[in-house]
């Protein structure tokens, strides 16, 4: 497993982190070209023969989607451990992202590295805004469920507040609340969940919470709540209406890359870490963009070993809003995400009686 | 006249026509009033401003002009009287949105009343011409013409399906395989008539040693032509080529040709056209797809998103289910052009061509006795509709003949 207890987190220039990201990705397109058949013939098709990229921007991708549709690994099938899967809306394909020992710690281990980078290497009491059954069922791992068990190494004391019905508890929250109310709170939540069943829910009670002491670390994407078209703004000042959370920080990742998540930071800016970076892509050549220029969002990570996941063009359209000089300090690429490429009507022969 | 139940005519929600003046008296076939109404109709759309905004209704314009109606008609068999059957009833297809229209055409030119039935979807190409016909039915001139066309909506329901079926003399049924399998449930008239549309493949082959020999300026028409064949419906009408086989017996001249028609056409694509971010995603995710799982994939080119080459050593097993859409295509070299008869099947619809003489091409299916292609038409020709369509004439079999000996 590669080492990453000498590198800082948020502190490697753009310069000094490619540097370093550059060779371990190079050397895993080399493992995935060797252990993941799909993989290599599929590069081999597209004329992508060697493994040795000279800038990060060379590194092959694949696009994200293709998890959907294919299974792919780079360790024999008794090697894996754990099995992740998107968090796909219904009738959808779903993502199965396959995991052994060594990828799945490193998950643990990137992922802890960036979340202690805004809330402090301790362990703090943690608010779920979920219902505990998203984490009884351990066998299949739901975004959500990983979510949920892996932001809980950052907690102790975890408690759930929403019912499994997902109504929100109120009663088991103010208590937790006043229990807890001289330390730091962690409050952990998907998106559209901490805003249709906390948000709203205490709206529509016409009551409110104070959790001031509270730190929110949401993601999972805003496409469920889109169409009430809520602002990051917005839903900061509802949550600071209704529950007083001065702290919120949106992240940006997916279950493909789990682990090294882009957090928001105090601007507003989602960074990555010295362990992941971005690409905007040009959707009609796949040329880079530079600063201020939409795109499509490529990731990169250091973590996926077990699969071929260390270079994939998303769905997802992004801005670089600058490097190494974001006001929170810390260096390497910011960048905002603005929304998924949307589902077009199709045209054609083809079954179309409607 | 035909009368509607209630309970089927409470069901039904008429754009253009009336349900108590739907009658099944025929007229001759391309009767001079109907002959006359198209040929308005087309002077009506092309007259609009903002008709560059919908090719597809300006390809459908341009095909019901007088003088190409009168084309048409010069073309037909004049040994017999034709006329009608009466009443023609049509699916038309929600995705391909100016076929209604052409449906619509083909069946008052044969002499039939048609009432056809709109997809539930709005479309604006279709919402164009059915606001152009209603105008025009407007005019006193046309005061009798609602007796016969006829555009309906209703939501997917098994009795209204089943009362069209009883009473009309002919159905016409876009849409593909599910939807012509399901309209055969519906009991007919017993001399009814039937014209469907089911799931197509279509190919397109190219004499390798003709396109090293074009200028520049022939290879320039060759791109525009090419462009309306894969791009205008999206490669996904089912004339639109999906396997391009070029054909000669030097593999060298083949690589040179290839790489002089694609160079250029991936260049001409670019200047004239772009596509939806999610269907460059959905090629790149095809390209991907077809990578890992066709062991016949040689190697996948793509100059930029618009163009991707899928070459293949041979064809695949089921070379008709590998399909591309928005400028995906597979390609195959052969020594000549009977290697193709392999994979035609009666699924073949058009065969796209370039670079070969009508008589070699008429030697090809006569020699191969092939069980499918209905259509054999030069590069750039794949989507033009006529009423001679996947090896139907359309106007003959909607009509029928009264032999006076």
């Amino acid at each position: 497993m590669i080492d990453i207890k000498n590198i800082p987190t948020f502190k490697l220039s753009q310069l000094e982190k490619e540097a370093f990201l550059l060779e371990r990705l190079n050397n895993l397109t080399e493992f995935h070209l060797e252990n993941c058949q799909e993989y290599s013939s599929l590069m081999n098709k597209f004329g992508r023969v060697s493994a040795k990229a000279e800038s990060i921007e060379e590194v092959p991708f694949l696009p994200v989607r293709l998890f959907k549709h294919v299974d792919l690994l780079s360790i024999p099938h008794n090697k894996v451990i754990k099995t992740m899967t998107s968090s796909g809306t219904s009738g959808q394909a779903v993502s199965c992202i396959y995991l052994d020992k060594e990828t799945s710690a490193l998950q643990v281990k990137v992922l802890s590295r960036i979340v202690s980078d805004f809330i402090g290497s301790k362990r703090l009491p943690m608010l779920v805004i979920d219902s505990k059954s998203i984490v009884s069922n351990r066998k299949k791992f739901s975004a959500r469920t990983a979510g949920v068990l892996g932001f809980s190494m950052f907690g102790r004391d975890v408690e759930f507040a929403l019912d499994d019905d997902m109504s929100l508890n109120f009663d088991r929250v103010r208590e937790f609340v006043g229990k807890y109310k001289d330390e730091n709170i962690l409050i952990f939540g998907f998106t559209f969940i901490v805003w249709k069943h906390f948000v709203e829910e205490l709206e529509r009670l016409d009551t409110k919470v104070n959790i001031s002491n509270g730190i929110l670390i949401h993601g999972g994407g805003w496409k469920q709540i889109e169409s009430q078209s809520v602002s990051n703004e917005e839903y900061k000042k509802r949550l600071l209406n209704v529950a007083n959370i001065k702290k919120v920080h949106n992240y940006y990742g997916m279950v493909e890359q789990t682990g090294s998540i882009f957090m928001e930071c105090e601007y507003g800016f989602l960074h990555a870490s010295s362990f992941s970076d971005i690409i905007i892509r040009d959707h009609a050549n796949y040329d880079s963009k530079g600063i201020g220029k939409r795109g499509l969002i490529q990731l990169l990570s250091v973590i996926p070993k077990s699969y071929p996941g260390h270079s994939l063009l998303s769905e997802d359209i992004g801005k670089i809003h600058g490097i190494d000089d974001c006001k929170c300090g810390r260096k390497g690429k910011y960048f905002k995400v603005y929304g998924r490429v949307k589902n077009a009507e199709m045209r054609g022969c083809s079954d179309t009686y409607t | 006249m035909i009368h509607i139940p209630k309970d089927i005519h409470s069901k039904l929600t008429f754009l253009i026509g009336d349900a108590e003046y739907i009658s099944n008296t025929p007229v001759v076939v391309y009767d001079e009033l109907r002959v006359e109404f198209l040929s308005d109709l087309s002077k009506k759309l092309l007259g609009q401003q903002n008709i560059r905004d919908y090719p597809d209704v300006a390809t459908f314009a341009f095909w019901c002009r007088k003088s190409n109606l009168l084309r048409i008609m010069n073309d037909q068999d004049v040994d017999h009287l034709r006329l009608g059957l009466g009443l023609a009833f049509h699916i038309s297809p929600s995705n391909v949105p100016v076929n209604f229209a052409f449906s619509l055409a083909f069946g008052i030119l044969s002499g039939n009343t048609c009432v056809v039935r709109l997809p539930s979807n709005d479309h604006e190409s279709s919402n164009v011409i059915v606001k152009a016909l209603s105008d025009l039915l407007h005019s006193s001139k046309y005061i009798d013409v609602d007796k016969f066309i006829h555009l309906i909506k209703f939501e997917r329901d098994d009795h209204v399906n089943q009362f069209w079926m009883s009473v009309a003399d002919a159905r016409i049924v876009w849409g593909g395989d599910a939807t012509v399998s399901l309209m055969r449930k519906y009991d007919c008239k017993p001399r009814s008539r039937e014209v469907v549309f089911p799931d197509r493949f279509s190919l397109c082959a190219i004499n390798a040693e003709y396109v090293l020999q074009v200028t520049q300026n022939e290879l320039d028409v060759i791109c525009k032509n090419l462009f309306n064949d894969i791009y205008i419906m999206d490669q996904n009408a089912c004339s639109s080529p999906q396997l391009f086989a070029w054909v000669g017996d030097d593999k060298s001249i083949i690589d040179k040709a290839k790489k002089k028609l694609w160079t250029d056409f991936s260049c001409h694509v670019q200047e004239v056209h772009d596509l939806e971010l999610i269907h460059y995603m959905d090629k790149y995710v095809d390209a991907c797809m077809n990578a890992i799982h066709n062991d016949n994939v040689v190697s996948i080119k793509h100059e930029n998103n618009l163009l991707f080459n899928i070459e293949l050593s041979h064809f695949h097993d089921k070379q008709q289910d590998q399909r591309g859409y928005f400028g995906t295509i597979q390609e195959v070299s052969i020594n000549t052009l009977d290697e193709l008869s392999e994979i035609i099947d009666d699924r073949c619809q058009t065969l796209t061509y370039l670079g070969f003489s009508k008589d070699y091409l008429h030697r090809f299916v006569v020699d191969n006795q092939l069980r499918g292609i209905d259509r054999i038409v030069p590069m750039g020709k794949s989507l033009d509709m006529g009423t001679i369509w996947d090896g139907y004439d359309i106007i003959g079999h909607l009509s029928r003949i009264v032999h006076i000996y």
